[in-house]
């Protein structure tokens, strides 16, 4: 396990701060949309030329809230919280455009919020909303009305971008979007494998958000080749972490010196952003509606629901697991709904499991969770003996 | 949500006296009928139950609104901690945990006995989408078929374009239960029951609207208590029925010079969902300040089109495209234009003096827009707001001292 730990890679020091990245891409000239997580259409937005930045993953860059607090209680979840104090205060520093979906109730309460707030102070940003259907996308009406969204939306992006829809432009973004997405599977299985820290493999996951496709398929390629033909520097015992975003750093790295080793995750901001490849097609409408009708299931899809369980017990299976750490975005309802029954599901199939909360007061400070995940690890130590034990008998 | 007497001398009239007994045969009736083999549907609140009424033999339950029953009957903290005990997080709505609380107890520490077991569990997102994610427990535990009413929310008010969507999806619904239910849907029926509710919210509109007279005919407290039945009778004639012995008695003591809050001098407007565990006590204790809470949102919006305070009639037509039409009645589902549009016309209607503004933890959805909507109407209405912090149906998460603390200082404003 040791080892690996000082295994720094070139493409974790490029990742910047939220903050530090836009400057960077805005001095660049890059048209920046914000979007609002969870899951935008971003290759659509990219093949209008601009650079979409998906809002989430602030919590290490926002320590504050003064702008937040004026607007939302502070039992709104941190994802909203830091991304209205970030809008708030440099949206219009950074952002051209806006982009907003149903993703969640929470989600759903802020564009008039952050949109009246900003039109106050003269600062207003357009701000683009689309619907994606909460039932399944095999019934045909509902099809049928994603598509219409869509078509709206694009006919709403011309207008901004004086620029007509390409369907060239968008095989070229949707090409891109899956490249991406493909490398992020690699990376995430060298992790598997113990050639890269699960730290660092997240880090430049979740950085996708914060730069341009393109910039972020460098970065995977040149770290995949670096780590690539290295040997298994980490071992430990294996587990699966699920959540809305990746525990901070310093919890990741609690993790790996207790002696665990993540071999899969459930993270929204990871696995469920970039487990599914759409088909190529030079039609959005088509697109989208297979991106979003059979995407990594994710509790803010209301259809997948019953695929999700089924999956997480894949990945489990697949990846030889022993443990499951939860990872609770404090004030989600939507993961808090599910964790319930998994943990059920979960510990009838023999997996233990552990659950941590994450909320803006505790993100900064996480001692008291090094203690726990000691424990567990301890736990599952004492599980595998006793289950070796036990196989010795027979 | 409960019956409870909470003016003394006031509330003692027919109308008041028969709710209980209203509530209560509903609930009796809904066993009786499921035990005798109808297709039980549990329903989110703002499922068209009407378009229920056009089978012969579906009844139908809304766990929030029976979540709303347990928390004033008391029981709000023992069902919670039942659920919590079963992993659910003290975040979650207090009506969920009060709901799952007693469907895995098998009815117990509910005044009704709990629900009957559905066979059908239709939810919607309009108001929240973590209504999905409860009926979803119950779809797991039981394998229940979930289906889900997908309503865009509105920024603005509805367009064709969802307004066809949603009509689709009433399609689906229907042949889901036709199939399932082994019932034929009767659109006359559907009409019935539509033509009903629409003559039911039209009384009920003239019920509330005994709030614009000075001293107030009634309390929000009241109307809180008597929208039970919306819950429990939608698409009746004895809910029309009941509508209008209660306007007509509501009426008549304005005649007879009989006020809640006699010596009313503080109006006041409430925004979220009612304060279930503190009805009594709130009420009670506003009258001794010279306050009435008079109106309040989450009733004034019943019946109405978004932004909108008086009924949407339903033409005799199609009642689905009614149905579909209205889908947006409640608070949840708006913006926060729409929000302040309602809350305008009210505060002009019924000479309100001050709003208060419950932030509900347990309601996300309700409650995160309020500090802006409160901004504006203290901005731009120049009305005087407070916020206090209420959970709708946990008492654990109240602190009476807290709140009246604020209440005496928007009383002290609106003197200033
Ligand atoms: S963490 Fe949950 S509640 Fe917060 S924005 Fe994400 S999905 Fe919504
Ligand atoms: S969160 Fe609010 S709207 Fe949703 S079920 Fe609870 S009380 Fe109702």
């Amino acid at each position: 396990m040791g080892g690996a730990r000082c295994m720094a890679s070139k493409g974790v020091n490029e990742v910047k701060s939220f903050p530090d990245s836009l400057a960077g891409l805005k001095s660049q000239g890059h048209t920046l949309i914000g979007c609002f997580p969870l899951y935008p259409p971003l290759e659509l937005l990219h093949s209008f030329g601009l650079t979409p930045v998906v809002l989430w993953g602030l919590l290490q860059d926002i320590t504050h809230l003064a702008l937040s607090d004026r607007h939302l209680q502070p039992y709104a979840c941190g994802v909203a919280r830091s991304l209205s104090e970030f809008v708030l205060s440099r949206g219009s520093e950074f952002f051209d455009a806006m982009f907003m979906y149903n993703a969640c109730d929470t989600l759903r309460n802020l564009p008039e919020i952050l949109e009246s707030s900003l039109g106050r102070n003269g600062t207003p940003i357009p701000l683009f909303r689309l619907h994606i259907p909460a039932v399944p996308l095999s019934r045909a009406f509902a099809s049928v009305y994603l598509k219409e969204r869509i078509r709206a939306l694009i006919g709403e992006l011309e207008k901004f971008t004086g620029k007509a829809f390409s369907k060239q432009a968008f095989l070229r973004s949707t090409a891109l979007y899956n490249r991406q997405r493909r490398l992020s599977l690699d990376l995430e299985h060298l992790a598997a494998a113990g050639r890269i820290r699960f730290a660092d493999c997240s880090g430049i996951l979740l950085s996708a958000g914060r730069m341009p496709v393109d910039d972020h398929i460098t970065i995977l390629e040149r770290t995949i080749r670096e780590f690539n033909g290295r040997a298994p520097g980490h071992q430990g015992i294996r587990i699966m972490l699920s959540g809305i975003l990746p525990p901070p750093a310093a919890l990741l790295d609690a993790i790996e010196r207790a002696g665990l080793m993540v071999a899969a995750n459930d993270i929204a901001a990871l696995r469920r952003s970039y487990g599914y490849l759409p088909s190529a097609s030079a039609d959005p409408g088509a697109y989208y509606e297979d991106l979003y009708r059979n995407r990594y299931p994710c509790t803010t899809i209301l259809p997948s629901a019953d695929r999700r369980l089924e999956t997480v017990m894949q990945t489990l299976r697949e990846s030889d697991v022993q443990g499951f750490i939860f990872v609770g975005e404090k004030f989600c309802e939507h993961e808090y709904f599910e964790i319930p029954a998994i943990k059920r599901m979960l510990e009838a199939a023999g997996v233990r499991t552990l659950e941590l909360e994450i909320g803006m007061d505790n993100a900064l400070n996480l001692d008291a969770y090094r203690t726990r995940i000691e424990a567990f690890a301890e736990m599952l130590r004492q599980g595998a003996r006793g289950s070796r034990r036990n196989k010795d008998a027979v | 949500m409960p019956s409870e007497e909470i003016q003394g001398e006031f509330r003692k009239n027919t109308s008041g006296k028969r709710l209980s007994t209203m509530i209560m045969n509903d609930y009796l009736e809904l066993h009786r009928r499921a035990s005798e083999g109808a297709f039980v549907v549990w329903i989110a609140i703002i499922v068209p139950a009407e378009l229920l009424g056009g089978f012969e033999n579906v009844v139908y339950a809304v766990p929030e609104s029976h979540a709303a029953l347990c928390a004033g009957k008391g029981a709000g903290p023992v069902l919670c901690e039942k659920a919590e005990g079963l992993g659910y997080s003290t975040d979650l709505c207090s009506y969920a945990r009060i709901d799952i609380g007693t469907a895995f107890d098998g009815g117990r520490d509910s005044p009704t006995f709990g629900l009957p077991r559905p066979d059908l569990l239709i939810s919607n997102n309009n108001n929240c989408s973590l209504l999905v994610k409860w009926f979803d427990v119950y779809h797991r535990a039981w394998g229940v078929p979930h289906l889900v009413l997908d309503i865009p929310f509105c920024y603005q008010n509805q367009n064709d374009r969802d307004f066809r969507y949603i009509m689709d999806q009433f399609g689906t619904l229907i042949s889901a239960i036709e199939e399932m239910s082994g019932q034929r849907f009767d659109m006359d029926r559907a009409r019935e029951s539509v033509r009903l509710s629409s003559e039911a919210f039209k009384e009920w509109k003239r019920f509330l609207s005994f709030a614009a007279h000075r001293p107030s005919g009634i309390t929000a407290f009241d109307s809180f208590v008597q929208m039970a039945p919306i819950l429990t009778s939608r698409g009746t004639r004895r809910l029309v029925d009941h509508y209008r012995l209660l306007a007509d008695e509501t009426g008549e003591q304005i005649k007879e010079g009989i006020f809640p809050v006699p010596d009313e001098r503080y109006r006041l407007l409430w925004d979220n969902i009612a304060p279930w565990h503190q009805l009594r006590k709130m009420s009670g204790r506003l009258a001794d300040l010279g306050a009435n809470i008079t109106s309040a949102s989450y009733t004034y919006c019943i019946g109405a089109l978004e932004g909108e305070y008086d009924p949407y009639e339903f033409d005799g037509n199609d009642p689905l495209a009614w149905l579909a039409r209205l889908q947006n009645f409640s608070v949840c589902p708006h913006g926060l234009n729409l929000r302040g549009k309602a809350m305008k016309e009210v505060i002009g209607r019924n000479e309100i003096d001050g709003v208060v503004f419950a932030s509900n933890r347990s309601c996300k959805v309700y409650s995160l827009m309020q500090m802006d909507q409160m901004r504006y109407i203290r901005e731009e209405l120049g009305i005087p707001c407070v916020m206090i912090d209420v959970d709708h149906a946990d008492v654990r998460k109240y602190s009476e001292e807290a709140a009246f603390t604020r209440l005496e200082a928007l009383l002290e404003m609106i003197e200033a």
